[in-house]
This record gives C-alpha cells, sequence and structure tokens, in this order.
C-alpha cells in the first residue's frame, strides 16, 4: 500500500492516522498509539523522530481538546457559596479558554493555610476567581487557593454591584457605594489579569 | 415526472454533469472556518455545500448522560431551510435525527473516546446547500472539524458513496442520480487503518455489483483523503506564516 511506510523527517506535521513507523525500530511516545505493530499518530502536530533515543513523539500543533486535571491552574466564576463550600464554574484553564464550562468545588479547608471561619469571607456569586485542582475524586473537581497567587482576580460589591478595589491588604472596597467586604484575594488582585 | 425520462448516462458514457462514472464531483475544503468553535471544516462537492463545528470536551448536562469511563459524542445534523428546492421546515425532521446518528457512529471509532471521561463532544453539521450523498460529505467535514480541534483521534474518517445508475456502477452519485437511479451505497472509511465504519445500501443490488459498488467507493474515498489532508496542513502551514 502507498499509504504506509514513507521515509519521514522530524519536524514534518503529520495528521491523525499517519504511521510513523514500526515498534520494532521505535518506542511509542506522545501524541502517538500503536496498533498491530504500526506505531501513528492521534493529532495533528510536528512528528520528532529521535534517532538516538529510538524514540517517536507528535508534538501537538492544536492545544485544543483539555479538560482539568489534578494540578492545573484553572480560572473560573463562582456560581453559589454556602457556609462550607463554594460552587466554581470554570471557563479557562491554563491559558486556554474553553468554549463550555467544567464545574469546580472549593471547600473552606482548602482555601487558606490558616483557618477560615466561613466561605462567605472568601469569595461572593459572581466573582472571578483563580484555583488549582487537588482531585477529582467523586466525578467532581476539587479546588484550591493555599497560595499567593491563588484566589479571587475580580470581586463585586454585593450591595451595588460596582467593582471592587483593593484598600490595604487584604481589605476590598467598593468605589460607588463604599462598603468594604472581605475576600481570599490573589496578589494580582484586579490587575486585569485573569 | 420529467427526471424519470431524463436519460443519466448519456452515449459516450458521460453523466449529467459530463462526469465519467468513477469521477468524484469538484472538492473545495477549508479548515477552521469558524472563530468561535473548537474546531470546524467547510466542504464543497459540487454542489453540496456543508459547514461542520465542534465544541469540546466539555461538561455534560445533564450530567446523568455522562459516561463514568469515557466521553459522550453528540452529533446533530441539520439541514438549512434554503439547501433544498422546495423549502425545508428548520424543525428536524426523521431523516435528519437518522443521518445524526449515522454520522456519529461513523466517526466514534476514530476518536479516543476513554481519554476524557464524563465529558461531552458536541458535533454540529449544518447543510447549506444540498445534492446528494450530504451524509458522506458531512462525514468528512465532521472528521476534519475534530481533527482541527486537537481531539486524539485513531485516523480521520472519509466517506463517499457508490451507486448504480442505469446499469452501470458509478462514483458519488448526486440527487437526481440518488433519486433515479436504483441503488446508493455511502461508505465511511478510515484509510491508514483500512477501516469501514459506515457501510449502508438503499436499493437492489446483486452480489457482485454490490462488491464494486464499495470497492469504487473505498477507491473514492483515498482520492477525497489526500486533499483532506491538503486542506488540514493548509491551515497549518498559513499559521505558522502568520507567526514569523
Amino acid at each position: 500500500m502507498s499509504l504506509q511506510f514513507q521515509k519521514r523527517n522530524s519536524g514534518q506535521i503529520v495528521l491523525p492516522g499517519e504511521p510513523l513507523g514500526v515498534i520494532e525500530e521505535f518506542v511509542p511516545d506522545t501524541g502517538t498509539y500503536v496498533k498491530d505493530g504500526t506505531i501513528y499518530s492521534k493529532v495533528v502536530g510536528r512528528a520528532l523522530i529521535d534517532f538516538l533515543n529510538k524514540r517517536v513523539s507528535v508534538f501537538p500543533l492544536v492545544h485544543g481538546a483539555r479538560a482539568p486535571k489534578v494540578g492545573s491552574i484553572v480560572v473560573g466564576q463562582v456560581s453559589s457559596v454556602q457556609s462550607q463550600m463554594a460552587t466554581v464554574r470554570i471557563f479557562k484553564i491554563g491559558k486556554k479558554l474553553l468554549s463550555g464550562f467544567f464545574t469546580g468545588v472549593l471547600h473552606v479547608s482548602d482555601v487558606h493555610l490558616r483557618f477560615v471561619e466561613s466561605m462567605f469571607d472568601v469569595c461572593k456569586p459572581s466573582d472571578v476567581l483563580r484555583a488549582k485542582v487537588i482531585s477529582e475524586k467523586n466525578r467532581t473537581y476539587h479546588l484550591t487557593t493555599k497560595d499567593k497567587s491563588l484566589g479571587v482576580v475580580y470581586a463585586f460589591c454585593s450591595h451595588c454591584g460596582g467593582m471592587l478595589q483593593q484598600r490595604g491588604r487584604s481589605g476590598l472596597q467598593c468605589p460607588r457605594c463604599g462598603k468594604s467586604e472581605k475576600r481570599k484575594t490573589a496578589i494580582d488582585y484586579g490587575k486585569g489579569i485573569i | 415526472m420529467s427526471q424519470k425520462t431524463e436519460k443519466l448516462i448519456d452515449k459516450k458514457g458521460l453523466r449529467l454533469d459530463g462526469r465519467k462514472s468513477d469521477e468524484l464531483r469538484p472538492i473545495k475544503i477549508e479548515v477552521g472556518a469558524l472563530s468561535n468553535a473548537d474546531g470546524s471544516a467547510y466542504i464543497e462537492q459540487g454542489k453540496n455545500k456543508i459547514l461542520a463545528a465542534v465544541y469540546g470536551p466539555r461538561e455534560l448536562h445533564p450530567k446523568h448522560m455522562a459516561l463514568p469511563d469515557r466521553m459522550v459524542l453528540r452529533c446533530r445534523y441539520h439541514m438549512a431551510p434554503f439547501s433544498v428546492q422546495e423549502r425545508k421546515s428548520p424543525a428536524p425532521s426523521r431523516r435528519e435525527i437518522e443521518l445524526s446518528k449515522v454520522i456519529r457512529e461513523a466517526v466514534e471509532p476514530a476518536i479516543f473516546v476513554e481519554y476524557y471521561p464524563r465529558t461531552a463532544i458536541d458535533v454540529f453539521v449544518e447543510v447549506l446547500q444540498a445534492d446528494g450523498s450530504t451524509r458522506c460529505t458531512s462525514i468528512t467535514a465532521a472528521s476534519l472539524a475534530l481533527a482541527d480541534a486537537g481531539i486524539p483521534m485513531r485516523d480521520l474518517v472519509v466517506a463517499c458513496s457508490a451507486g448504480k445508475i442505469e446499469d452501470m456502477i458509478v462514483l458519488d452519485l448526486m440527487d437526481i442520480e440518488d433519486k433515479v437511479g436504483s441503488a446508493d451505497v455511502p461508505v465511511a472509511f478510515m484509510p491508514n487503518l483500512g477501516v469501514i465504519t459506515l457501510l449502508q445500501m438503499d436499493g437492489i443490488l446483486t452480489h457482485e455489483e454490490f462488491e464494486k459498488a464499495v470497492n469504487l467507493a473505498i477507491e473514492g474515498c483515498k482520492k477525497i483523503y489526500t486533499l483532506q489532508k491538503e486542506a488540514l496542513r493548509a491551515k497549518y502551514v498559513s499559521v505558522k506564516e502568520v507567526e514569523e
């Protein structure tokens, strides 16, 4: 068959299903799969053929197809808050904006290194929050904000809806109605970085 | 109807649009036609004009439909009201619901469905203009859109139809040939793995004719596959030029 076993060079763009070699000559690495002893690409990407270590991998050109994993940094909007936990609609994973969303859960015990009394002092519905995924047990993404860079990055006044501005260390104040509020803010709160 | 009396093949053995029996219609493919979709493709095959969009993987709602060990592939085939001669109701018809299932089952074997458990991928196929074998053209477009979305796939899926008109086995039926002709065999194929993912037959064929039609359709698939590859490569080559 003419489709099979064309000579491939490193850096060449390959498409899903293109044969890259056989398992006798290479060790299949990321972006490839093996069927009946032949190594095929499974994504659109650049083929990297390492003749020294006898490895073949495909470096993807599109960073699509992302689902949250343990350890990934996500950004989401708080959709509901209870005294013990908050629900977050994740709309960004790493640098990739999602077309849909995933639902994550943030528990009070995972908010801060120190003791936090109530979730209402951490975030309010509609706040934008950066967090890290710590577990995906029980079919839910469990989040943590136990880091300086994690926490609320945008917050809105619970009284008038204006955007809260940072005042002092962790105090936030509404410029429109003057109400002071409490949040677990990230270090770059209000800088426009999501 | 006047179409019934019309000759589908002339004395020289050419079809109504001047094609030979084993000739495809002219094909134009564009990958990444939609900016808001995760992946998309636009294909013109003769007078067929089809747009496919892929969204996901994303969380499935209602959640009880999600599968714990694999993702759910959802597909919607829809014909625009202006896609055919007589205005078609925009509501999904029985035929469209069936074709949605057919397309889903034709592309699903190509996807590593177990990589993203509890999520869903949505494939939307919109037929802007229809002229026969839209299911095949849709499958070709849908698999390109999936590859464009960066979803890990075993292979691209290509589809092409063959059929019998006036006792002759021909490739890539158009609307009149499908309606007046005596049989239609759509085939979806994974060219690198050599696997058929869809095989249907509408009409009456003998064993020999059926075998001939399937082989002809597979030959057609391989021709479309080269165009599919070209289109997918073209997108990334142009992206590279913009960056530099």
